[in-house]
C-alpha cells in the first residue's frame, strides 16, 4: 500500500512538473503573436532628422503639466552658470522633466533625440502593475492613476525605457511620467503640448496607424536620409511613439529590443499556469487528500 | 523510535544577545521614522534606475525564500508521508510565520504609497495579469495559514492534557481537526508565490543579464527555495536542538541534507542548461565588463558547490558540522542567486549601479535582529522544539 501511494504521488509530481514546464517553452516560441494597436490609438512620431534641438517641446510640456524647472550646473559659452537659477536645464528625465531633447554627437555626425513615455502597445508597466494604477487607455495613452498606486516601483523595474520616475524625496511620493497629455485635457482635444509647438514638425501627433504610414512613406521616399528602420514598429511588441533617424537608434539611447513584449511572455506563463485556477485547485485537493491520509494513519499509530 | 513531544526550552529571556539585538532594532526604528517623515530617498541609495534595493530584494524575495523550511517540511512530512520528520515541523513553521510576516513588513516600508496597500483588498484594483499581484495575495494568505498552523503550539501553553476543557483546549482540538485543510494551502500557496518571486523577473526582459534571465527563472526560484528550506531546517535544528546523543535527530537531518543535495543538483543543472542556451557563458568570464556580474556569478556557484561538497557523501551527511555548514552555504548561495537576478545582474542602463546606504542596511539588519529575538523568545516560552 505504502509503495503504491508513493509511486502514485511521484507520478503526479512528474505530471505537475511537466505541466509547469511545457507552457513556458511553448510560450516563448509563440511570443511573436503581438497585440495589434487599435484604430483608435493615438500616438506621436519623431523624425530626428528634422529636429533642430530648440527644446520648445520641453518648455511646452513643463508648462502644460505644471512641472518645476531644474536648474543645471552648466558652463555654457564661457559664461559660468554653476548653480544657475536662470534657466531650466535638466540633464535627464526626472520627476520634473517628463520630456527631454538630448544631443548625440560623434565626430561630424550629430543628432537630437526626444525622450518621453513610448505608450507601448503591450506595455510591461501596465502588465506588471499589481493594482491597476497604469492603464492602457482606449485612445492609446498609457496613464498612471494616483489613487490606485502602491508605490511598489515595479513599473520602474520593468519599463524597457526607464520612463516612470518616482518622487523618492517625498514622504508619500508619486510616479511621474508622460501621460500623452491625458491629464491636462489636451489629449481629449486631439492635441499634445509638445507636438503643438514643434516649429520644424519633427514631432507630430496623430492616429498611430496614420503616423506609421507616414513614417514608412518617408523612409521609402528618401532611403538615404534614414537608417532604414522605423523604431517602434515591432520593438518591444510595438510602441505608441515611433522614430526615424539617420544615426543608429542604439546610439541615441533607444535600446535594441526583441520584436515582442516581455509582458506577453510573463502573462503567457501566468495564464497557462493559473488558467481558471484549475491547476492550483487540483494540486490543493491532491495534497489535502494525501495529508488527510498521512495524518489519520499517524493518529492511529499514536 | 521513542515518542518525543516538543517542549519550551526555558531560560532567561533578556540575555545579553537578545538585548544587543533589541538595541540594533532601536537604531533601525530611528531611521524608519526618518523614512516615513521624509521619504525613501532620504535613507536609501535607491534611484529611478535601480529602484528595488535590499528592502525588497533581501527583505522580501530572499527573506521569504530563507524561511521556506515550513514549506519544505510540509511537503516532506504530509505529502511524501515522511511522518518521521514530524518533529521538525513546528520550529520550521514558526520561523516561516515570522519570516513571512517580516517580509510583509519589509514591503510595507519599502512601498512609497503604503496606504495603497489596502488596494490589494479592493476588487476594482485587482490586476490578475500582474505577477506581483499574485505574489502579494499568495503571501498574505500564506501568513494567515501559517498562523493557523502555529496556533496549536501557542495554545498548548494554556491548558494541560489532563484538564483539557477550557477555550484554549477546544480551539486546539478544532485546529487539529482542520489541520489537513490548511496543509493543502501550506503547499500550494508557497509553490505559487515562490515561483512568482522569480516570475517577477520575466517582464524585466533584457534588463537582466542572460546569466540570470531565462523563461525558467520562476522554476529556478522554486527549486532553490526548497533547497534553502531544507538548509534552514538543518541550521535551526542544529543550533537549537543539537544533542550529540540524539542519533535519531542526526539521522533525520542527514536525510534532509540528502534531499537538499538533490534539489541543488537539479537547480545547478537547469541553471547551466539555460545559461548555455541563452549564450551567457562568455559573460561568466567577462571580468572586465565594469560590472560585478562575473564575480558575483562565480561566488554564487562556489557557495552552491562548496555547500554540496559538505553534504555530498552519506558519511558527510551524518556529521552535524558538515550539514550545518552545508545548509548555511546553500542558503547563502540561494540568497546571492536572488540578489544577482534583481540587483547585480540588473542593468537598466549602461553605468548605473546600486549599493545600499548605511541607514538602509541598518533598517534591514535591525528587522532581522528583531525577528531572531522574537523567535528565540517564543522557543523559550512555548512548546516548539523537540529535544531529548
Ligand atoms: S515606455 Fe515604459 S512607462 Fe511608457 S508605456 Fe512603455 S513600459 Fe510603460
Ligand atoms: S509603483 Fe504604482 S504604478 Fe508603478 S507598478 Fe507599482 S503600483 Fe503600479
Ligand atoms: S505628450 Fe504631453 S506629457 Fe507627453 S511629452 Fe508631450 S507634452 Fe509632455
Amino acid at each position: 500500500m505504502k509503495t503504491k501511494r508513493r509511486s502514485f504521488l511521484k507520478g503526479l509530481l512528474g505530471v505537475g512538473a511537466g505541466a509547469a514546464v511545457v507552457p513556458m517553452v511553448a510560450n516563448t516560441a509563440t511570443a511573436s503573436g503581438n497585440k495589434e494597436p487599435s484604430d483608435n490609438h493615438m500616438g506621436m512620431f519623431y523624425d530626428a532628422t528634422l529636429c533642430i534641438g530648440c527644446k520648445a517641446c520641453e518648455v511646452a510640456c513643463k508648462k502644460a503639466n505644471d512641472l518645476k524647472p531644474e536648474y543645471g550646473n552648466y558652463d555654457i559659452g564661457g559664461i559660468n552658470n554653476l548653480d544657475s537659477t536662470i534657466w531650466d536645464a535638466p540633464g535627464d528625465l526626472s520627476v520634473n522633466t517628463i520630456n527631454i531633447i538630448k544631443l548625440y554627437q560623434e565626430g561630424e555626425t550629430h543628432s537630437f533625440i526626444k525622450k518621453q513615455c513610448m505608450h507601448c502597445v503591450d506595455a510591461n508597466c501596465v502588465s506588471g502593475c499589481p493594482t491597476t494604477a497604469l492603464i492602457k487607455q482606449d485612445n492609446g495613452a498609457v496613464t498612471w492613476e494616483e489613487d490606485a498606486c502602491v508605490g511598489c516601483r515595479y513599473c520602474q523595474m520593468d519599463c524597457p525605457f526607464n520612463i516612470p520616475k518616482f518622487e523618492f524625496n517625498h514622504y508619500y511620493g508619486k510616479i511621474v511620467k508622460c501621460q500623452l497629455c491625458a491629464d491636462n485635457g489636451l489629449l481629449d482635444k486631439n492635441r499634445t503640448a509638445c507636438t503643438d509647438v514643434c516649429p520644424s514638425k519633427a514631432v507630430i501627433f496623430g492616429k498611430l496607424k496614420d503616423l506609421k504610414a507616414e513614417a514608412h512613406h518617408r523612409l521609402a521616399a528618401d532611403p538615404a536620409r534614414y537608417n532604414g528602420q522605423v523604431y517602434g514598429d515591432t520593438e518591444g511588441g510595438g510602441l505608441g511613439v515611433i522614430y526615424l533617424s539617420k544615426v543608429p537608434f542604439e546610439k541615441l539611447g533607444l535600446p535594441k529590443l526583441k520584436n515582442f513584449s516581455y509582458a506577453a511572455v510573463s502573462e503567457g506563463v501566468q495564464h497557462t499556469l493559473y488558467k481558471g485556477m484549475i491547476a492550483p485547485i487540483v494540486a490543493y485537493a491532491v495534497i489535502v487528500f494525501a495529508a488527510f491520509k498521512t495524518l489519520s494513519k499517524n493518529k492511529e499509530n499514536h | 523510535m521513542e515518542h518525543l513531544d516538543p517542549k519550551p526550552t526555558g531560560g532567561k529571556i533578556f540575555t545579553p544577545p537578545i538585548l544587543g539585538m533589541l538595541l540594533v532594532f532601536a537604531v533601525c526604528a530611528y531611521f524608519l521614522i526618518l523614512r516615513y517623515a521624509n521619504g525613501i530617498g532620504t535613507v536609501t541609495n535607491l534611484t529611478d534606475h535601480m529602484s528595488w534595493g535590499i528592502w525588497k530584494v533581501i527583505g522580501v524575495i530572499v527573506g521569504a525564500a530563507l524561511v521556506c523550511g515550513g514549506y519544505a517540511c510540509a511537503f516532506t512530512v504530509y505529502v511524501f508521508n515522511g511522518w518521521k520528520y514530524h518533529r521538525f515541523v513546528r520550529p520550521a513553521i514558526l520561523l516561516s510565520l515570522l519570516g513571512y510576516s517580516f517580509a510583509g513588513l519589509s514591503l510595507a516600508y519599502d512601498v512609497g504609497r503604503y496606504w495603497g496597500l489596502f488596494n490589494f483588498f479592493i476588487p476594482k484594483y485587482w490586476q490578475g495579469n500582474s505577477v506581483l499581484f499574485e505574489v502579494a495575495i499568495c503571501v498574505m494568505s500564506y501568513i494567515l495559514i501559517l498562523s493557523i498552523e502555529v496556533g496549536p503550539s501557542i495554545l498548548e501553553k494554556f491548558f494541560s492534557p489532563e484538564k483539557a476543557d477550557n477555550l484554549a483546549a477546544k480551539l486546539h482540538a478544532f485546529l487539529n481537526k482542520v489541520l489537513f485543510l490548511t496543509l493543502g494551502f501550506g503547499v500550494v500557496l508557497p509553490t505559487m508565490h515562490q515561483s512568482g518571486l522569480g516570475g517577477l523577473a520575466l517582464v524585466m526582459g533584457e534588463k537582466i543579464s542572460p546569466l540570470w534571465q531565462t523563461p525558467f527563472v520562476s522554476l529556478l526560484h522554486l527549486i532553490s527555495c526548497i533547497a534553502m528550506g531544507y538548509g534552514c531546517v538543518i541550521a535551526t535544528e542544529v543550533l537549537f536542538a543539537n544533542n550529540y546523543k540524539d542519533k535519531d535527530q542526526m539521522n533525520l537531518l542527514g536525510q534532509f541534507a540528502n534531499l537538499m543535495k538533490i534539489f541543488v543538483v537539479v537547480f545547478l543543472a537547469l541553471r547551466w542548461i539555460e545559461i548555455i542556451r541563452a549564450g551567457g557563458v562568455g559573460l561568466a568570464f567577462d571580468f572586465g565588463s565594469g560590472y560585478l556580474d562575473a564575480y558575483s556569478f562565480w561566488i554564487e556557484m562556489l557557495l552552491f558547490l562548496v555547500g554540496l561538497y559538505f553534504v555530498w557523501s552519506k558519511s558527510a551527511q551524518s556529521s552535524a558540522k558538515n550539514i550545518f555548514f552545508g545548509g548555511w552555504l546553500i542558503m547563502l548561495g540561494g540568497s546571492l542567486y536572488r540578489i544577482n537576478v534583481y540587483i547585480i545582474g540588473f542593468h537598466p542602463e549602461a553605468g548605473v549601479s546600486y549599493f545600499p546606504s548605511l541607514p538602509e542596511l541598518i533598517i534591514s539588519i535591525g528587522m532581522v535582529c528583531l525577528q531572531i529575538a522574537i523567535f528565540i523568545t517564543i522557543v523559550k516560552l512555548f512548546p516548539i522544539i523537540t529535544k531529548k
